[in-house]
């Protein structure tokens, strides 16, 4: 099962910070994530499944391309961070 | 507790907040944030039900969210947004599909509105990219207006400033049927069968920024209020100008040109006051009001004439506001609420006869609601 880490600000929207899944692949994975969690429904994603603009993905610490993103395939050893990016002022 | 209560309900650059206080609308008691540090574009009570309340709060993170409250404000729901069905899958946009089928992201929401007193569940909501929704459930689903939002001139939409936004929705209960939007910059559109069809109606409205001066669409509307008396009267807050239609928009004059500079993007119409309408200026490109200071416009249908009604002395400034930053109570003497990009609240109590300012440096305010219920709680 791949470990996911979820940053603070989703706290709101999940109450758990580490979870685990085995969804096959990143697109598969957010929507299980916004199945369990119904509240998170648009906060990662917009209407068309697009990321809103300041939620990066990584994989392994790696950042995942936005293109195609969904498609990244999962492993069981794999670690997933949701993390939103804090900028501006 | 006796008296009536007013409340009044400011969207705010960093959140929500409450006015409240008593008929007399001299003392205030300021409580929130609520959606702490959120963009909230508008906060809007629905005076079919006595203490319902419904907000629009926008975040670059979060994306748009829809919230209701049912106790003046106090707690908050978040509600399902249009578009956002509960399901998880969503079907990629396909462009060479029907185009009705092409899901355009939700950017900001703008404007909610309570739809007629016969329908008591029915709620309205305007949205960037911009489009028009209607709740029959009180905001658990949303259906999209076609009529409007697939309407066969929005390929020649543009947006203004503030985004491709549907920003002002009127709903006449005096016409069965009869609703008014406000589109920047596709002008304003009118439906007579309850938002299935829509005619855009801005005849008399120049446009100042395009080739052609007097197209039939195109116009940057900022704010429009209807009349309370006479159903075929509207008040419009244009970028360009301030105008008067007294045949339900078939037909504009421009009224403002006596005030030079007649840019802004607010205008109220009192329920008590018939004939009546009030105005902020700005200078049409600093977007501050003019010489410094505080003003606001009182447009009266019987003289044809403006008069200001801040003393001249009385703030100063750079004062603007935003849309939705005027509001007016359903009292006699009406109430006029106007919120400050500066933060400031200004009420008047008496019809614009004096004006106080509410001792709470707010954020930047976005938008003004006022609710009056029978008495405290």
């Amino acid at each position: 099962m791949a470990t996911v880490d979820l940053d603070g600000m989703l706290r709101e929207y999940v109450p758990r910070r580490h979870l685990t899944s085995s969804a096959p692949t990143l697109g598969a994975l957010l929507e299980e994530l916004e199945e369990e969690f119904p509240r998170l429904r648009g906060k990662l994603r917009d209407e068309t499944g697009s990321l809103r603009p300041f939620v990066r993905l990584f994989q392994n610490g790696e950042a995942v391309d936005r293109a195609n993103w969904p498609e990244v395939r999962l492993g069981e050893r794999d670690k997933v961070d949701v993390l939103h990016s804090i900028q501006g002022g | 507790m006796a008296g009536k209560a007013v409340r009044v309900y400011l969207g705010t650059r960093k959140g929500t907040y409450v006015a409240e206080g008593d008929e007399k609308r001299r003392k205030w008691k300021v409580r929130g944030p609520y959606h702490e540090g959120m963009d909230v574009y508008h906060v809007q009570p629905d005076p079919r039900h006595d203490g319902t309340v419904y907000a629009g709060v926008n975040s670059p993170w979060w994306g748009p969210a829809l919230y209701r409250s049912r106790d003046h404000g106090k707690k908050w729901t978040e509600i399902a947004p249009p578009q956002m069905p509960v399901r998880a899958k969503r079907p990629p946009p396909n462009p060479e599909e029907d185009p009705r089928t092409v899901v355009r992201p939700i950017v900001n929401i703008w404007h909610l509105e309570p739809g007629p007193a016969r329908e008591p569940s029915t709620v309205y909501v305007g949205v960037d990219p911009a489009s028009l929704y209607r709740s029959t459930d009180s905001g658990k689903s949303w259906e999209p207006l076609n009529g409007l939002n697939q309407h066969e001139t929005r390929s020649k939409w543009n947006p203004g400033a503030g985004g491709l936004c549907l920003h002002s929705i009127l709903v006449d209960d005096r016409v069965p049927g009869r609703m008014y939007a406000g589109i920047s910059a596709a002008g304003t559109f009118r439906s007579d069968d309850s938002g299935e069809h829509w005619r855009p109606l801005n005849q008399g409205v120049q446009v100042s920024f395009q080739p052609d001066k007097n197209p039939p669409f195109g116009q940057c509307v900022h704010k429009i209020a209807l009349d309370s008396a006479d159903p075929s009267t509207i008040y419009r807050q244009d970028h360009d100008g301030i105008h008067v239609t007294h045949d339900a928009m078939e037909h504009w004059t421009r009224v403002g040109k006596p005030l030079g500079d007649d840019f802004g993007f607010v205008v109220t119409s009192p329920a008590t006051r018939p004939g009546t309408a009030y105005f902020a200026p700005l200078h049409s490109q600093s977007r501050i009001m003019k010489d410094g200071r505080l003003q606001v416009y009182r447009w009266s249908e019987k003289s044809r004439k403006f008069s200001p009604t801040v003393a001249a002395t009385k703030w100063a400034g750079s004062f603007g506001t935003h849309r939705e930053g005027l509001a007016s109570d359903s009292l006699d003497p009406p109430g006029l609420y106007l919120g400050s990009t500066t933060g400031d609240l200004f009420v008047s109590p008496d019809d614009a006869k004096s004006w106080e300012v509410v001792p709470f440096r707010f954020p930047s305010i976005h938008s003004v609601e006022v609710s009056v219920a029978p008495g405290r709680k």
